[in-house]
């Protein structure tokens, strides 16, 4: 039995049929099993195929796979042993992830918008098209980019707007996604990114998921959890969520807030570990001060003294709490008491339940602080630890910078000093880059959809590995209302027809994950590389070469940002040899490794905030490292898993025990805030009775364009729904499938409904997925940004619901 | 967690699953299949059935919820009570699953992990070679 098992399941992980839709059909009838493309058998597995290592395209998990490729295909994938972070395991997206590379309309010619049609063009007329819209207004252009950008990718965007064009209009997604985290941590610690990494989820005794549905969104993560327990370890899940989740059927406990009572509990915690006397007063003395946003929000606050912070913290009694947050006050002592106990190591884990929230950053701003009054910090498993949902939130986004007010390496725009540094770094005259913030993700998509003789002033708009078109909130309002402005001018690189292409003026043909070197950097800071493996369809290219070749344009017709301060072009390229290779001429662009040069070029930005990136080749041979990465005395690379605490990390002063070496308040300490409970930004009422919303599913990932393209994932989830609660539904007269109007003030959109079925809202909510290009639920999302954050709120909002006959209309007909 | 240890999941998902269990027990009307008006694209694009009563028999090795977590056939039964999930893991019913395939048309396992055997003894059962057309 034992043997076979892994014997089996050792097949199971070689199979990662790559078999196409024919197949799946072909094999309906009965048990003619999916055989993968070029004879790729479980009798032959091997055949011919070769096999190199590669992250997984979709999740910030960030495991890795082995990528099998014959006659340029990839005909495998299965999961890296070698890899920490998924020892050989991949979830069911994993499984198929070679397939997003092979859905049947993938963009091959760039296309331009000629008299209301898209027509095909050459490159060369594309990058020209690009370019002349940059110089006929360069302070009225933009970038958006994404977490899917490898990291440099994302550098070369970066240093063309911020360097090249002195503009600060470059935004990624991670705007919409990973913004409040990032607030979170720098307000808290005054450096970005968890201390913590994926190893406490082995050690912790307690795993509390903030909002987390850990089993549908980081499956594999949670399956090393789950794990743990097979082994006879004791780990304790405690799930807070507004909706019972797939992760629910895994907790201890299951507590149900009210949509924002996540203030209110993180309140109500640190109000009995103080009442109670039950918090770590030697930490709190040692490495804490007290803070909070006195009178407008802000990212650092003002100081409060403890007496102050106590006194703040009064009203937040159990029974207070319980009124705010639907959760009962046993249930809060029950949390008190857990974080209590120095007997016990407790991670807290969150992802959008936090970080798309109206008062986005001070929820995160508490979860640390209850983790730091406890002392739950700086032990293996006593973590609080922000996961991302992009592949590379935090390598290409938060780490080289590619927001609006960001420098790399965590510098600011702001900063003159920073703004310094960075000029000297990229070898540009003094005051080349811009001292003011860009536009952030909303506001840029706001500009871009308002008329321009009304203050809309982003005329140019560059996508690239994004799809705005479904993943921006209220979507007529921030995408749509582009339609019939004539003089606004859309650009999208993408590897298939989107939401967003379907507004563009201009596609370009984009190369994807293994069809490219590419670098990510994912949720527990580990930096993962890999090489191109099979070539791109058609006319496809790197993003990374788009931005050079509309670089090198600009820098031809004689925009002066694209020469550096001796009158060089802004991006050179030397082979091993020391000789100059024009990269930007896409038939050299791979005749040397121009990641690897843009990658060390980078680098050097990544050590004034302690992020310290190895060399370009140790990434090579690595399954991924996690910075800051050391050199050690025997010319060793070194990662580090615990930041801030001695024993691991090699920055933190000896005899310190935890050091805070990035302190906001530079004396080596972290921030412990006070905030108070806010409400949501709207509130059902009597028109709008529902609590709506909105995230992903496990077979889908965002927004669907390359998991519904394989065939196994879309037969799986094969369009969206709106779960509701059956006494809703049966107060409704709405049957399970019946159609229904789910409307909000900002839109209406018609879904069938799904009532029992992978998620349980409560009564008087309503939950949608977003992965269905043809069921926008974005449509009816609120754009409210939290304060500092500007993320949106995509978890709430108010709607109705109506009955709308029995059929589900056209869905389900692609 | 090492890789010859994959025989434990059985046992740790049998426990894991236990929540589970108790939560569709208790479920406001019992678990409900997902509303799927229309068929798949693959069901579409099949050749029609075969003239024969059909049973689903899950294959545990290739099923996804061995090593990570799918219930996706469960969730899309039509037929209440058909498919359980038991010890962690999906199984049939034999007696009231009528073979519609929808389990099979929607397993996304790598190698689907549902077969369609021909049911001996109900009508119109065929011989198994007729299976492999
Ligand atoms: S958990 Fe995320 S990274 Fe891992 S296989 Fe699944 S989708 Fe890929
Ligand atoms: S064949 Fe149909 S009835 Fe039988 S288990 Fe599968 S889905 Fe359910
Ligand atoms: S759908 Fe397939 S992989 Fe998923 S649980 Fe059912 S049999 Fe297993």
């Amino acid at each position: 039995m034992k043997m076979n098992a892994t014997l089996d399941r050792r097949e199971l992980l070689k199979l990662s049929a790559l078999a196409g839709a024919a197949a799946v059909a072909a094999s309906r009838a009965g048990v003619a099993a999916p055989v993968a493309p070029s004879g790729v058998t479980a009798a032959n597995p091997d055949a011919g195929i070769k096999w190199d290592k590669a992250p997984c395209r979709f999740c910030g998990t960030g495991c890795h796979v082995r990528v099998g490729v014959k006659e340029d295909r990839v005909v495998a994938i299965e999961g890296e042993p070698l890899a920490e972070v998924n020892k050989g395991l991949l979830c069911v997206k994993g499984y198929h992830v070679g397939l997003a590379l092979y859905g049947r309309d993938r963009l091959t010619h760039p296309m331009l918008r000629k008299n209301g049609k898209m027509e095909r063009v050459s490159w060369e007329e594309a990058v020209d098209v690009v370019a002349k819209r940059v110089l006929a207004a360069p302070d009225k252009f933009a970038i958006y980019g994404s977490g899917q950008w490898t990291i440099p990718e994302g550098y070369v965007a970066n240093k063309l707007m911020k360097a090249g064009l002195s503009n600060n209009h470059i935004e990624p997604n991670a705007r919409l996604c990973m913004a409040s985290a990032v607030t979170g941590f720098l307000s808290v610690y005054g450096v970005d990114e968890p201390a913590g990494a994926y190893d406490d989820l082995d050690h912790c005794d307690v795993l509390i998921l903030w909002g987390n549905n850990m089993a549908e969104m980081h499956p594999v993560l949670f399956s090393r959890v789950i794990d743990r327990r097979a082994r006879g370890g004791k780990v304790k899940i405690i799930d807070l969520g507004t909706r019972r989740t797939r992760s629910s059927e895994f907790a201890d406990h299951y507590l149900e807030f009210k949509p924002n009572g996540d203030l209110a509990i993180a309140n109500g915690i640190a109000h009995l570990l103080i009442k109670n006397g039950t918090y770590d007063k030697a930490f709190v003395e040692q490495h804490c001060n007290f803070r909070q946003d006195k009178t407008a929000a802000s990212l650092n606050g003002e100081s409060m003294t403890f007496e102050e912070y106590k006194m703040a913290l009064a009203p937040f009694t159990p029974e207070h709490v319980a009124e705010l947050s639907g959760v009962p006050a046993e249930q809060i002592h029950m949390l008190a008491d857990l974080f209590g106990r120095r007997d016990l190591h407790i991670t807290s884990t969150w992802c959008m339940g936090f970080n798309q929230h109206n008062r986005a950053t001070d929820i995160n701003r508490l979860c640390h602080s209850i983790h730091l009054l406890s002392g739950h910090f700086g032990k293996p498993g006593d973590a609080p630890t922000s996961l991302t949902g992009q592949p590379s939130a935090c390598g290409t986004a938060r780490e080289v910078g590619t927001m609006c007010h960001f420098l790399p390496g965590g510098r600011l725009v702001e900063n003159a000093e920073h703004r310094a540094e960075a000029e000297q770094l990229w070898n540009v005259p003094a005051g080349r880059l811009k001292p003011k913030m860009g536009y952030h993700t909303v506001l840029m998509w706001e500009k871009f959809c308002t008329p321009t003789n009304q203050g809309g002033d982003i005329s140019t708009i560059w996508v690239q590995v994004t799809n705005p078109g479904q993943s921006l909130p209220n979507l007529h309002k921030l995408f749509q209302a582009k339609k019939g402005l004539e003089d606004k001018f859309l650009i999208v690189s993408d590897v298939y027809p989107t939401a967003t292409t379907e507004l563009a003026d201009l596609v370009l043909p984009s190369a994807m994950w293994v069809e490219k070197n590419g670098l990510y950097g994912n949720s527990e800071r580990r930096t993962q590389q890999w090489f191109k493996m099979v070539n791109p369809p058609g006319e496809a290219r790197d993003d990374a070469w788009q931005n050079l070749a509309v670089a090198r344009r600009l820098h031809d017709l004689g925009h002066p940002g694209l020469k550096d301060k001796d009158g060089k072009f802004l991006f050179t390229f030397q082979d091993d040899a020391g000789k100059e290779v024009p990269v930007w001429e896409w038939p050299r662009y791979y005749e040397m490794n121009v990641d690897k040069v843009l990658f060390e070029d980078y680098r050097r930005f990544s050590r004034v905030k302690h992020k310290d990136l190895a060399p370009y080749d140790e990434y090579v041979k690595a399954r991924g490292l996690r910075w800051p990465v050391v050199q050690q005395a025997d010319g060793t690379w070194r990662e580090t898993r615990f930041r801030f605490a001695e024993f691991d990390d090699p920055y933190v002063k000896k005899g310190a025990g935890v050091q805070f070496y990035h302190s906001s308040t530079k004396d080596d300490r972290a921030q412990v805030w006070f905030a108070p409970y806010t409400p949501p930004a709207e509130v059902p009422d009597a028109d709008y009775p529902f609590w709506l919303c909105t995230g992903r599913v496990l077979e889908h990932w965002h927004t669907g364009t390359m998991t519904m393209r394989i065939p196994q994932l879309h037969g799986a989830v094969p369009y969206a729904y709106v779960e509701m609660h059956a006494a809703d539904a049966e107060d409704r007269d709405i049957g399970n499938g019946d159609s229904v109007l789910v409307k909000t003030r900002r839109g209406e959109l018609r879904l069938p409904v799904w009532v029992n079925g992978r998620s349980r809202p409560p009564r008087g909510s309503l939950f949608i997925p977003f992965f269905d290009e043809r069921l926008l639920c974005n449509l009816l999302t609120l754009e409210v940004t939290c304060p500092i954050s500007k993320e949106p709120d995509y978890k709430k909002c108010a709607a109705t619901v109506v009955k709308a006959g029995p059929q589900a209309g056209k869905v389900g007909s692609i | 967690m090492k890789l010859n240890e994959s025989c434990s999941r059985r046992e740790w998902l049998a426990e894991v699953f236990q929540p589970w269990k108790r939560q569709r027990a208790e479920g406001v009307q019992g678990r409900q299949a997902m509303p799927v008006t229309v068929p798949p694209a693959s069901a579409v694009a099949a050749a029609p059935d075969p003239p024969v009563a059909r049973v689903a028999v899950i294959q545990g090795r290739f099923c996804v919820a061995l090593t990570s977590f799918c219930a996706v056939c469960v969730e899309r039964c039509p037929v209440p009570g058909a498919l359980q999930i038991t010890r962690g893991m999906p199984s049939v019913v034999a007696d009231k699953c009528t073979g519609c395939g929808v389990c099979f048309d929607v397993c996304p396992a790598p190698r689907k992990a549902v077969l369609m055997l021909p049911l001996a003894g109900r009508l119109g059962a065929g011989p198994v070679t007729n299976m492999n057309r």
